[in-house]
């Protein structure tokens, strides 16, 4: 979050320039400001239970995904082979979890891929997608709600009429559009998700800006003669801020989901392992007729866990944020 | 034998911290036919008791202890079935908010029959529709307006087709709470001198529970004054407004511009009521009573009978004879202990 | 601004959302790399077929004009060929459509049903064990996702114990003179049994937490302990007040979400080998039948636009309050 924080303080200063001490004095002020807001929320969110735990989950996840080639035993997309000569292919081998004594710790695929390797370098594709897709859903989304929620007229009615011409795109059909034109690769999928994801945030923090600048000070601002970006940056954006990350945390989990649908359908990156990819490999090879469960039953596990914890954390989030919940 | 007799009521409020004591020890009595008024600021328990006479306290809040006796019988030994007879049928209520208090999405007409239905099965539709209509007038609003959704009437619209239906049973009692806090001065005055006139005609008793003295001045008979849960104070109106004995009572009145004295500077009661998850021991106003003594801090005031009046203050006899012009003045009253904190935090 | 003027406002703004994807997606295709004429030309199509094609298309034309022709055959409902199979596309989504909306509108009502029957009580009985068992039910119908479901109901039910088919609509060799007589046979409903509960529980989350959170807030309006003082029944209060006000946002709620089951049924078709437009469209996409898959796509935005038009009139219906300015 501080990670956040500072890179949004360095983007307001490259366009307004910070030349008086006084200036800086600003800066300074409002970055407490950020951070005590910040940290307030942090701890009432941490005060659940359940958002505990999902951030527990969400921290060995990332964790898994750092450390994945020490953790892994092999490498996610070399054959396994029964001998040393490389002829005998080691497929359908059953988990040494359940003693099966192949050795690999949940088993082969029919490919003759360590799924336990694979599980493990599934989770930085599901990072991956999940981060990056969030941070410009919801960066996109709150740029473009609060310049149409504070402009109004024209500016905003445009915007809008993009947002409701994206509210008529199914999302998953849409997105398997994309990519078949794009090509099937992990960042035509995450680019094609950004497209169609930020509609929600921006129609939200619209609606949040609108009453925003309505409020006395942004209007005692205004008489003051302030520019309409600081108005937006300073008084504005801080206030919206804990909309964009709620709907932050759930990006990560609607990323997640549609990354993993698509490479199910067939559509996903070749070249890199992912939960969805190894679903779609399951299934392209009968492992449902063959009973291999532990090649399809892990990988939605994994998508199961941490899509909850990101929706946990997002509704946990939503909670304080609206008290009317609780 | 009384109409209501509410004796040593407890009621608490469970919480993570432990249980609020909201009413605490509450006793009085209301006679048929009278009009008794609980006067205090918000928070101090006058809701909660109200919602435990009528019988809808939310699920946290339950009755500790005390008895609440209804016509003789105690409503805190009913089981739910036995209490939901008695309820609208017996005791209504008129709801603190004009604006939500009624169903948005019923007619004013199906609300009323709904009580009517619920509580006298086989009422024919002639009959209930004779009973709206019969309402309306006594409430001032058109009967043919009484198809209109609550949306469609005003604020004050809407306060009088609450009214009307918590009269349609002609219930025994009716507890009002905050009936006029939502509406415009005006509307506030038509609406009481409304009630009072009805009163007189159906012969109802009433429970007014506001925070607005002159509410309780024009229409109650009796005025129970409430502090943190607690009885300060108890007797005829005139007594308490004319001569109380209990420092809050004093600086309440003297918080409310009085006619007869325009010139008199208006006092503000410093600092906020104590805690009721474990409340301070002794008189539960110490903090705030410019009077206070290490005896107020320590030993809890039992009832003193002052003329007509039920003072819980060690002190009351005092004020009789020397300390009233003490605490009559708003200066004094700028020297509480929560004063000063005040200032001090003021100050920083 | 009245009720006609708000229907004929956002009326036109449906015809301009329809545009405004027909337009989207003839740009995609064409402005794509490579040739454009092999989004709608197959390769193996004969020179002369290849010419009518590309004359019926206007490929030779400059893009402009295509545009314009493009949209008179939307209008039309003419959206060309089938490389695959060579059918008219209109053909085929008129084969595959009715199977989606059959498997859809049953997953729907049962997910509607007890997903708000379950977020009605839910709000009613909060901070008890039911309640959390309920959310975290819904929150994990949401989170794990259907199409992996319905892997695991296909391996247990399917493959492991026999009792459910592992595919399709029908029982090979089966026939059916009307469409009618095949979705009443008892053969269909085993089919559909599988993938419309599955898709039930995928669905129910949704509602069950709108309804919850709208339970929560309508229970703390003062009319609720008016109700309350009424001497009302718990039933009545929680049924005919509390529940029939928290339905008002869920209604809204419901046909856009329609629209996007549909929209999303692309993935369970897919597993259960639904015959239906969602994975027609994957078929189409993967085998690149260009003409099948803009069309079928077309249909799942069209539902979805008309959907939430639905969903906006609707609401002014239900809600005596609601003024349209």
């Amino acid at each position: 979050m501080a990670q956040e924080e500072s890179t949004r303080s360095s983007v307001f200063a490259d366009v307004e320039e910070v030349s008086s001490s006084d200036e800086i004095n600003k800066w300074a002020r409002t970055a407490r400001l950020w951070r005590e807001t910040l940290k307030e929320h942090w701890s009432l969110l941490t005060d659940e239970l359940s958002v505990r735990l999902s951030m527990l989950m969400v921290a060995f996840f990332v964790l898994v995904a750092i450390f994945a080639p020490f953790l892994a035993p092999n490498p996610p997309l070399e054959r396994q082979y029964q001998t040393e000569d490389q002829i005998l292919i080691e497929k359908w081998a059953e988990p040494s979890i359940v003693g099966g004594d192949s050795g690999y710790l949940l088993g082969t695929t029919a490919e003759g891929f360590d799924i336990f390797s694979q599980l493990i370098f599934g989770t930085r594709a599901a990072l991956l997608v999940g981060i990056i897709a969030a941070v410009f859903t919801a960066g996109i989304g709150t740029m473009v709600g609060l310049v149409a929620g504070y402009y109004g007229g024209t500016v905003d009615d445009a915007l809008m009429r993009l947002v409701d011409f994206l509210y008529g795109m199914p999302l998953l059909p849409t997105v398997i559009i994309l990519v078949a034109l794009l090509g099937p690769s992990l960042w035509n999928i995450i680019l094609a998700v950004i497209i169609l994801q930020w509609r929600a945030t921006a129609r939200v923090i619209r609606s949040q800006a609108l009453s925003l600048r309505e409020r006395p000070f942004v209007k005692a601002a205004q008489v003051a003669g302030a520019s309409d970006w600081h108005i937006i940056s300073r008084h504005l954006a801080p206030n919206v801020l804990p909309m964009s990350f709620l709907y932050g945390s759930f990006a990560i989990a609607w990323a997640i989901l549609t990354e993993a649908g698509v490479s199910f359908i067939g559509l996903g990156d070749p070249n890199t392992v992912s939960w969805g990819t190894m679903l779609q490999a399951s299934r392209a090879y009968s492992a449902l007729s063959f009973g291999a469960w532990w090649w399809f039953v892990p990988p939605g596990i994994c998508i199961g866990l941490l899509v909850i914890s990101g929706f946990l954390i997002g509704r946990g989030y939503e909670e304080i944020t609206n008290p009317k919940l609780q | 034998m009384s109409l209501l007799e509410v004796e040593d009521l407890e009621v608490y409020y469970e919480t993570e911290e432990g249980p609020a004591q909201a009413v605490d020890g509450v006793s009085f009595t209301l006679e048929e036919g009278e009009n008794l008024g609980i006067v205090g600021e918000s928070g101090c328990g006058k809701t909660t008791l109200a919602k435990s006479i009528i019988g809808i306290l939310p699920d946290a809040g339950y009755v500790n202890n005390g008895e609440i006796r209804f016509q003789g019988d105690d409503l805190t030994q009913m089981t739910d079935r036995q209490r939901r007879r008695l309820k609208w049928e017996e005791i209504s209520m008129i709801a603190q908010s004009a604006m939500n208090s009624l169903d948005p999405v019923y007619t004013i007409r199906e609300q009323i029959v709904e009580a009517i239905e619920t509580h006298r099965p086989g009422t024919g539709r002639v009959e209930s529709t004779e009973i709206v209509t019969e309402m309306f007038e006594l409430v001032g609003l058109d009967p043919d307006r009484a198809d209109d959704y609550p949306h469609q009437f005003s604020g004050g619209m809407r306060q009088r087709a609450m009214i009307a239906m918590s009269l349609a049973l002609e219930p025994s009692l009716i507890l009002a709470d905050e009936p006029t806090t939502a509406l415009d001065v005006i509307m506030q005055d038509q609406i009481l001198k409304r009630i009072s006139q009805i009163q007189d005609e159906i012969r109802s008793s009433m429970l007014v529970i506001t925070h607005d003295v002159s509410v309780v001045a024009e229409t109650c008979d009796r005025v129970l004054v409430m502090y943190a849960g607690k009885v300060a104070e108890e007797g005829p109106v005139e007594e308490i407004f004319n001569k109380p004995y209990h420092p809050y009572t004093i600086g309440l009145k003297r918080a409310f511009p009085n006619i007869r004295q325009p010139d008199q500077d208006l006092l503000s009661i410093e600092g906020y009521p104590p805690e009721l998850i474990d409340p301070p021991t002794g008189c539960r106003f110490a903090e705030r009573c410019p009077m206070a003594t290490d005896r107020c801090r320590e030993e809890e005031p039992e009832a003193h009978q002052m003329n007509e009046l039920r003072t819980y203050c060690h002190y009351a006899e005092d004020i009789d004879t020397e300390l009233r012009p003490y605490a009559d003045s708003a200066e004094t009253w700028s020297e509480t202990e929560a004063a000063q904190k005040a200032q001090q935090a003021g100050g920083d | 601004m009245g009720k006609a003027s708000f229907v004929i406002r956002r009326s036109l703004q449906l015809v301009a959302t329809f545009w405004a994807v027909g337009t989207v997606l003839f740009f995609l295709f064409r402005l794509m790399p490579g040739n454009p004429t092999s989004f709608v030309i197959s390769p193996q199509m004969t020179p002369e077929a290849r010419q009518r094609i590309i004359e019926s298309y206007g490929l030779d034309e400059p893009m402009h004009v295509q545009y314009v022709k493009f949209l008179e055959n939307v209008l039309t409902l003419d959206f060309g060929q089938s490389f695959h199979s060579n059918a008219p596309v209109q053909e085929v989504i008129m084969t595959y459509l009715p199977n989606t909306l059959v498997l859809m509108l049953t997953a729907f009502v049962i997910a509607y049903f007890f997903g708000i029957t379950l977020g009605v009580l839910s709000g009613w009985y909060r901070g008890s064990r039911f309640e959390r068992s309920t959310v975290i039910t819904a929150l994990l119908a949401r989170s794990v996702p259907s199409f992996w479901v319905g892997l695991m109901v296909l391996w247990v039910f399917g493959a492991t114990f026999n009792v459910i088919p592992m595919a399709g609509m029908t029982s090979p060799g089966v026939e059916h003179t009307s469409f009618i007589g095949m979705i009443t046979s008892i053969d269909f409903v085993t089919h559909l049994a599988a993938p419309a509960l599955v898709l039930a529980y995928y669905f129910m989350g949704y509602p069950l937490l709108i309804m919850r959170s709208s339970m929560l807030e309508v229970l703390s309006e003062d009319f609720i302990d008016v109700c309350r003082a009424k001497g009302l029944s718990e039933r009545t209060i929680m049924f005919k007040h509390a529940a029939r006000n928290a339905l008002l946002p869920i209604v809204t709620a419901a046909a856009i979400a329609l629209g996007y089951a549909v929209g999303g049924s692309v993935l369970i078709e897919t597993v259960f080998a639904w015959p239906g437009i969602g994975r027609e469209m994957v078929r189409a996409v993967l085998r690149r039948d260009f003409p099948v898959a803009q069309g079928t796509f077309m249909v799942l935005a069209a539902t979805i636009i008309l959907l939430n038009f639905v969903a906006d009139l609707a609401y002014g219906y239900l809600d005596p309050r609601v003024t349209y300015d």
